[in-house]
């Protein structure tokens, strides 16, 4: 009889008791955009520590479960299905780029299991359904803000494009393009060039001698380093703008000083005194050895967002998805308050930042009263 | 124009020190050896690590990235391509794409996956004229291949073992009996091969300040395209054809109207001369 209690404890224990929620992750953590995953990997597992340091999701820990999907989209898709039926995850976030993003969002979708793309761009992702989300900015959003900042700012009338050709460079600058001639400017040079590209001065002598007041060249930070010493090297006299691609401190060390005076347009402020920020950026540093980027923060936003849902609207997909999409004002993140999800796409204040001996600092910023951070406008 | 030309034999400079390693290798040996572009890395990383934690100059790097990366085709030679060298070619080269993808898991495992600036100090003259600029990193590279092309030529030309070697390039069986170490001249066929692969990457770490596990990508099949082109096994070919390339790619890639990637136009100019000269441009 008392053997019998004891097992009928135990089980009471099992079913009542410290039984994980699940969070699947993928991102790339081989081949070639393995930077970019070791960044999202920590981040997301740094958010899971703090959640879990903060009484886990409703006194219930929550736990990681991650793959690397070597940024191959087939792979991403079957890792995606691996998460869902065999790991049971209640949600999966992507700290992988755009094509792999798409691919594990379609299964999402066809699965019913609510997903969040950390930093991937593209629109595509969020289209295929109401279960796919994205806490990163947009293309089109961030591409606009550019080329707004460009023309209304810095005054440019005459804009050259060297575009990375892969769905991140191509939709940022068509999303550039069109805000900066609606504005008057116009387009004197555009090139697209292959992702892993390190040869620039060609396009770049041509781009001189089509002497243009600033020159946009949404693209990874790998490649924007080269462009970006090549541009100083062959003595460009024009403004050089970037992306949230270039926001690495990668960047800055294989740039060097010729990084100086480079804008970019992101979504992670260093200089920003929110608590939360400040946390993330420490507790990066102090767990990796490197300081943090943008990769990381929005990998890290997009596992406490998914963390807040699950704690108001528990783990039903129906009711996580319907809570997020009208989730307003999350202050919880290392990239600035989100202030809306409009078309599942998170809505913030956008920042423009300037290099400065070194660093990205704090240049301007669009705030939630201008219409063109908006997804669609109000 | 002139600044385009200047940038492009530069970077033909670069293309020319891989290729003619791989030439070595297919040239003695038949085998198509794609762990070269490994051996290019590893040297790009040796350097580095010479360079961050003994000295803040570049030549102790370049000579012990030189060395290891010799050493380094040595070992590949004498562990993977000997004992598999009376088997079908196919078998080494499909080892040697085994290890090359190995390899830049190894570097991503041991150094990282985030790519390193190299930034070293280095005194070397610079030139700039009304027409074009080379800067002392360019002008390095581009000394450093003329001089080693130079050296490689009386080696070959003027000395004892290379003499061997050029009778094992044309008959390794009866160069062999007929009294030449082979053994001895392959291996330093894969030494000096190695080594100035080992410098190309040290010195294409310089020139794009970045040293990352997959920089030997891209290389790996852009060397052989510049072998192909200038007839496998060819030496003078394979500096012409990587300076070809480089001209080619970097006129047509200036151009705004060129919607075409620099990469594959490399394909498909091996395609084109490879339509009207099978062999290659100078094979007869």
């Amino acid at each position: 009889m008392r053997r019998v209690f004891i097992i009928l404890a135990l089980f009471a224990v099992c079913a009542f008791g410290q039984q994980a929620i699940k969070v699947g992750f993928i991102a790339p953590l081989t081949g070639p955009a393995a930077a970019d995953g070791f960044s999202a990997l920590q981040s997301a597992l740094l958010a899971v520590d703090y959640i879990n340091a903060h009484g886990g999701i409703n006194g219930v820990p929550l736990e990681l479960v991650y793959y690397d999907d070597a940024l191959s989209p087939d792979q991403a898709a079957a890792l995606t299905r691996k998460l869902i039926e065999g790991d049971k995850v209640v949600a999966v976030v992507s700290g992988s780029y755009s094509s792999t993003s798409r691919a594990a969002a379609a299964v999402c979708q066809e699965l019913k299991v609510p997903f969040v793309a950390a930093y991937a761009v593209h629109p595509s992702i969020v289209q295929v359904g109401e279960y796919a989300f994205r806490v990163g900015m947009a293309a089109q959003i961030q591409g606009r803000i550019g080329g707004y900042f460009a023309v209304r700012e810095l005054g440019a009338k005459r804009i050259a494009f060297l575009i990375m050709n892969n769905d991140f460079g191509i939709s940022l600058a068509q999303a550039f393009k069109d805000a900066a001639t609606s504005l008057g400017a116009t387009i004197v040079y555009e090139k697209r060039y292959p992702v892993g590209e390190t040869e620039f001065r060609d396009y770049l002598t041509a781009i001189k001698a089509a002497d243009p007041d600033l020159l946009y060249a949404p693209g990874y930070y790998n490649e924007a380093a080269n462009i970006t010493r090549q541009f100083r090297e062959l003595g460009l006299r024009c403004w050089l703008m970037g992306d949230e691609g270039y926001d690495s401190p990668k960047y800055l060390e294989l740039a060097g000083p010729a990084a100086n005076g480079v804008f970019i347009t992101t979504d992670l402020d260093r200089d920003s005194r929110r608590p939360i920020t400040q946390f993330f950026l420490k507790a990066y540093e102090e767990r990796t050895g490197i300081p943090a980027d943008m990769v990381g923060a929005s990998a890290f936003d997009a596992v406490m967002i998914v963390a807040h849902v699950l704690r108001q609207a528990g783990t039903d997909p129906k009711a996580f998805i319907a809570y997020l999409a009208e989730l307003k004002n999350f202050e919880d993140a290392a990239t600035g308050p989100i202030l809306m999800f409009q078309e599942r796409t998170a809505v913030r204040p956008m920042q423009i930042q300037i290099v400065l001996n070194g660093k990205f600092r704090h240049f301007y910023e669009y705030g939630p009263e201008e219409p063109i951070i908006y997804y669609t406008y109000p | 124009m002139g600044q385009i030309i200047a940038n492009a034999v530069i970077l033909g400079c670069t293309y020319a020190l891989m290729a003619i390693g791989l030439n070595m290798v297919y040239g003695l040996l038949k085998i198509l050896h794609v762990a070269h572009a490994g051996i290019y890395t590893l040297g790009a990383y040796v350097g580095l690590l010479i360079f961050r934690t003994l000295t803040k100059s570049l030549w102790p790097g370049l000579v012990c990235a030189m060395v290891a990366a010799g050493f380094a085709g040595v070992a590949i030679f004498h562990i993977l391509y000997k004992p598999v060298l009376r088997r079908p070619r196919y078998i080494a080269l499909i080892a040697s794409a085994g290890i090359f993808a190995a390899s830049q898991e190894l570097f991503r495992l041991i150094a990282g996956p985030y790519p390193y600036a190299f930034p070293a100090q280095f005194v070397f003259p610079a030139i700039r004229t009304k027409f074009f600029y080379l800067t002392s990193t360019q002008m390095l590279i581009l000394s450093f291949t003329v001089v080693s092309f130079i050296v490689l030529y009386f080696l070959i030309s003027r000395t004892k073992i290379g003499l061997a070697w050029q009778a094992c390039m044309q008959d390794m069986d009866i160069a062999g009996t007929s009294g030449i170490n082979v053994n001895r001249v392959i291996t330093l066929n894969f030494f000096l091969g190695s080594a100035l692969a080992g410098a190309a990457g040290i010195l294409v770490a310089l020139y794009r300040n970045s040293v990352f596990p997959t920089m030997g990508a891209l290389v790996s099949y852009k060397a052989f395209v510049v072998v192909v082109l200038g007839g496998l096994g060819s030496m003078p070919g394979a500096v012409v054809a990587a300076m070809l390339l480089a001209l080619v790619e970097s006129l047509l890639s200036a151009a705004p109207w060129f919607e075409f990637p620099r990469d594959a136009l490399a394909f498909l100019t091996m395609t084109i001369i490879l339509l009207f000269r099978p062999k290659g441009l100078f094979k007869r």
